[in-house]
């Protein structure tokens, strides 16, 4: 297929966390708002003068600071993270807001905190920790509402003059959902025999997003949607269509590995993903904004840690649906080593995405720099890609 | 009263033996001994069991 | 520290006498004639209890369907191990304490098989049984006198792993034959593995979980309901524990899903609740609370009493598992300080020199838990207090108003959120790292023995900041890594020779019994 015109512009935004478009939003006067975890409402760190972004780490080699501070068998992720941030590497955020959502994470934002690693030269710098539901459940948006509002947009109000009012609410909802809704058009390419944008162009949009100042995103956005709609598939280039779900998803090149060994991303239910992530959240007038906004992230979160049985048995409901939805001929369950919600739930989740709605299922646990086991994953996917196929000529069913 | 003496002395025999065995067993750890030996019997017939084993 | 030197033990001067590489001890120990008639005395006790055990055929049938109970064959071994090398005082109150963890551990497991559809299936009585986590404080349980709380998972693998060292071994194979990693914190995987291999007592009419302690009892739990819900009928329920406990913000939240939670042990059981049983409970809670402060505020002095693993593991016992429901803890608890008193007064110890005074932090490896009772003998340290005991000191509402009704699903929040152990490992670093400088000081302790359990994401997440912050107190932390209940990876003498290693090359000491400095114990149960 032609090379998407922004493609080389969004891979090179991915190349550090401190991106340049972070740099452009800050020197126009705004607020960057950093955060961690996928259960803090995105529209609320992006209201008036403000803009969130979800930290990551790319390019991380060694995490031997932060192994000395948080030892070697704490996610990788929260290890990367704590490295990058021992560097320097996230002193450009304003202040950092961390759910108490899983451990590890909490762990690595208290080591920032301790070991002063960001804010230097900020006087108005701040770390919050605030809890998060842990069951989807009307007590649990009152949970989200206050909390949002303690941790959240008090601070911004106080430190930074951030207009937290129910006005400035609904538009910053307004703005993030044409974000979503772009991403989501993107997104519906994958469906169908011949799609006309691959796993790892998809990421690289949707990461984007996640990492930089949504605002500054959206020409490009809507540019690249004009594009798909003229772009020439390249036929059925793939030998299987897989959905990948798991914890952070923020390497592209773990979806370009899948995709190497001739599979096709159709679906992605990962943290820093599209599903659930980027579906717009629909407000009303019967109820003030920030209780809608906390009642979507609470009810419609995918998160391993939401404990309810219904929960339980819905997230891998929803994996089925989307698989359906997307045309899935296999699930790829991931987590980042040493993880453990993932764990656990990855565990669940492929025995039940096989046993009982009778999906392919690859399980592999997988460091967060991909790079570093290229060859495993690889031969691990492969594999699964061969099976998938020998399946299918066997006419075997779903 | 000599038969509620002979049952007396009787019965102090029979503690006194009681206590006698049961303080052997107690400090030469007896029961102990008896039971790790019963152990590895008990774990053979659980491997052996049919398991309905699944999430 | 000054080394505080006191008498020579009576009896063995050697411990090291008892080990001969086998599975079980020697011999058992003299005490000297009246401490050795005093334990004999105890044994037979903990025989009657046994005997009176397996009188009933269904807990033989159990016996013969269910692994873990295997370990049991091990009970009085596991009382010697806490009782090694004690006199006096200390050998009571390790006597009163365990002995009655005994009693209270068989009469759970009574009432399991009495409910279990396997063994004695008495649907009426399982009718009125709830089960619940084990690691939950089942606070929720305070009001409701004829329904009966089931901490099911307890003997299979808590007490089991205090037992036997290889208990779980079995279970978290399983588990991760089933795929789940290997580096989760062994104890819910273990649950997870006796769910798998389907070796749980199944009786109930409903479950009550809670995400205590941690992510990995939040995960497991789902798989174990699943379970319990869509095998065996048993509807569940999630009760929440929000994470930042001590914020003020997140009381309501706490409160509202307890109230949820006692409607559903309402609706399944049919039970109503009772407040006036509550409030009983509530009083026996904060009598519990004022003893244990007692104890401590007694092991703050050069003379500590209750201390080591019985402390920790009747505080689990008392504060956790009954929560103020058995009338039979208070005496236990008074009884206890009795001693405690007498024993202070009359500067008994332990060993015969205490060259140390230790906090012990961290989670505590359940097949090595007697390392604390080793650590007197073999350094002359005094474990003063662990973590695990550092719980909640707040006095809650014990009169029936009705202000206090409302007040009383606060506090069974409360008690809930600070679960044992959880509530040092969740809700902040300061609960975690700075509280524990704060101990040192108030109870004039000079190291800290931190149990590294490797697979503890939430402790050893602050493994840096600890070891810095040590350094900058002057206090000595010696690391004593583990993995829980699991031996392979770090087996018995490994944990002891972590203490040992830093005793010689640090701190240039001898130990006051060489005999057990290298135990041969591999084999051991």
């Amino acid at each position: 297929m032609k090379d998407l015109k922004h493609l080389l512009y969004f891979e090179n935004l991915l190349q550090s966390a401190h991106n340049e478009l972070i740099t452009q939003a800050q020197n126009e006067g705004k607020i960057c708002v950093a955060y961690v975890c996928e259960n803090t409402p995105e529209p609320l760190m992006n209201l008036g003068n403000a803009f969130g972004v979800r930290l990551f780490a790319p390019q991380t080699g060694s995490m031997d600071i932060a192994t000395y501070y948080m030892t070697s068998l704490l996610c990788e992720t929260s290890r990367a993270l704590l490295e990058r941030a021992i560097e320097g590497g996230f002193n450009f955020a304003d202040c950092i807001i961390a759910p108490d959502g899983c451990t590890m994470m909490n762990r690595a934002v208290e080591n920032m905190e301790l070991l002063k690693t960001m804010g230097q030269g900020k006087s108005k710098f701040f770390h919050q920790y605030m809890e998060i539901p842990l069951k989807g459940d009307e007590n649990g948006v009152q949970l989200a509402v206050l909390q949002c509002t303690n941790h959240i947009l008090n601070p911004l109000h106080e430190a930074y003059g951030i207009d937290i009012s129910d006005a400035s609410i609904r538009k910053s909802v307004e703005e993030h959902n044409k974000v979503c809704r772009l991403i989501r058009a993107i997104g519906d390419y994958r469906k169908g025999d011949k799609p006309r944008i691959t796993g790892y162009e998809f990421h690289v949009l949707t990461l984007a997003t996640y990492v930089a100042p949504k605002y500054l995103l959206i020409d490009k956005l809507e540019e690249t949607l004009r594009e798909l709609k003229t772009r020439k598939p390249d036929g059925k280039g793939y030998r299987a269509r897989v959905m990948v779900v798991g914890s952070e998803g923020d390497d592209g090149g773990f979806i370009k590995l899948i995709e190497d060994t001739g599979a096709f991303v159709c679906a992605d239910r990962f943290c820093f993903g599209s599903l659930p992530g980027r579906d717009p959240i629909e407000l009303n007038d019967d109820e003030d904004a920030l209780t809608q906004v906390c009642r979507a992230y609470t009810y419609r979160s995918q998160c391993p840690r939401m404990m309810n049985m219904e929960k339980v048995y819905g997230r891998k409901e929803y994996v089925s649906d989307i698989a359906k939805e997307y045309g899935a001929d296999g699930i790829i369950y991931e987590q980042i080593k040493f993880c453990d919600p993932w764990a656990y739930e990855r565990m669940l989740g492929s025995v039940m995405l096989r046993d009982d709605y009778g999906y392919p299922v690859l399980s592999v646990d997988r460091p967060y720099n991909i790079s570093s086991s290229i060859g495993q994953m690889r031969t691990r996917v492969q594999a699964f890609v061969e099976s998938i196929e020998i399946k299918k000529l066997r006419g075997g069913e779903k | 009263m000599p038969v509620l003496k002979k049952l007396l002395l009787k019965l102090l025999a029979i503690g006194i033996s009681l206590f006698a065995v049961t303080f052997i067993v107690y400090f030469f750890n007896l029961d102990m001994k008896l039971t790790s030996a019963i152990e590895p019997f008990l774990l053979k017939h659980y491997d052996n069991m049919p398991r309905n084993a699944h999430l | 520290m000054e080394t505080i030197v006191g008498k020579e033990r009576v009896g063995e001067k050697e411990l090291g006498v008892l080990f001969d590489g086998g599975k079980v001890r020697k011999r058992r120990e003299w005490r000297g004639l009246k401490d050795t008639l005093y334990d004999y005395a105890r044994w037979l006790y903990i025989m009657s209890i046994l005997a009176k055990f397996i009188a009933k055929p269904r807990n033989i049938k159990a016996m013969f369907r269910y692994r873990w109970m295997a370990n049991y064959l091990a009970t009085p071994h596991m009382v010697d191990k806490f009782t090694m090398g004690l006199r006096d005082e200390a050998l009571r109150i390790v006597h009163t304490s365990m002995d009655f963890v005994v009693y209270d551990v068989a009469s759970t497991l009574d009432n399991i098989f009495k409910g279990d559809r396997r063994t004695g299936n008495d649907t009426e009585f399982s009718k009125r049984c709830v089960l619940t986590d084990e690691n939950a404080m089942t606070a929720f349980m305070m009001g409701f006198p004829n329904v009966k709380a089931i901490l099911r998972e307890v003997p299979c693998m808590f007490v089991a792993n205090l037992l036997t060292q290889y208990s779980s071994t079995h279970y978290l194979d399983v588990a991760q034959q089933f795929g789940l990693a290997g580096d989760v914190c062994p104890m819910p995987e273990a649950e997870a593995g006796v769910s798998i291999d389907d070796d749980f007592a199944v009786l109930g009419c409903c479950a009550v979980q809670v995400n205590t302690t941690c992510d990995g009892s939040l995960m497991g739990n789902g798989l174990i309901a699943k379970r319990l819900e869509r095998e065996y009928g048993i509807p569940t329920f999630q009760l929440v524990a929000p994470m930042r406990h001590r914020e003020p913000d997140v009381q309501k939240y706490a409160a509202e899903d307890m109230k949820k939670a006692i409607a559903f042990v309402e609706e399944h059981t049919g039970q109503k609740w009772d407040w006036n049983y509550y409030f009983d409970s509530a009083r026996r809670v904060n009598d519990a609370t004022r003893k244990r402060m007692a104890w401590l505020e007694i092991n703050s002095t050069p003379y500590p009493q209750f201390v080591g693993a019985p402390f920790s593991l009747y505080n689990d016992t008392n504060y956790m598992g009954n929560c103020g429901r058995s009338k039979l803890f208070p005496p236990v608890d008074a009884k206890i300080l009795k001693y405690a008193e007498k024993g202070y007064r009359e500067k008994k110890m332990m060993a015969r020199e205490y060259r140390h005074r230790a906090i012990i932090w961290g989670v505590q490896p359940q097949y090595c838990i007697d390392m604390l009772n080793w650590m007197v003998h073999c350094w002359g340290i005094v474990p003063l207090t662990d973590m695990l005991s550092m719980i909640n000191t707040r006095m809650i509402a014990e009169d029936d108003t009705p202000e206090n009704r409302e007040q009383a699903y606060y506090d069974m929040a409360w008690l809930n959120e600070n679960m044992i152990m959880r509530n040092r490992t969740h809700g902040g670093y300061k609960v975690l790292v700075d509280e524990l400088w704060e101990f040192c000081d108030k109870m004039g302790a000079d190291m800290v023995i931190m149990w590294e359990h490797m697979s503890c994401k939430a402790l050893t997440g602050m493994h840096g900041q600890f070891e810095e912050q040590a350094r900058e107190r002057g206090i000595h932390l010696v690391w004593v890594c583990h993995d829980l209940c699991d031996p392979r990876v770090f087996t018995r003498q490994a944990i002891r020779n972590q203490l040992n290693d830093y005793m010689r090359t640090v701190m240039r000491e001898e130990p006051l019994d060489p005999s057990i400095e290298i135990l041969p114990d591999e084999n051991a149960w």
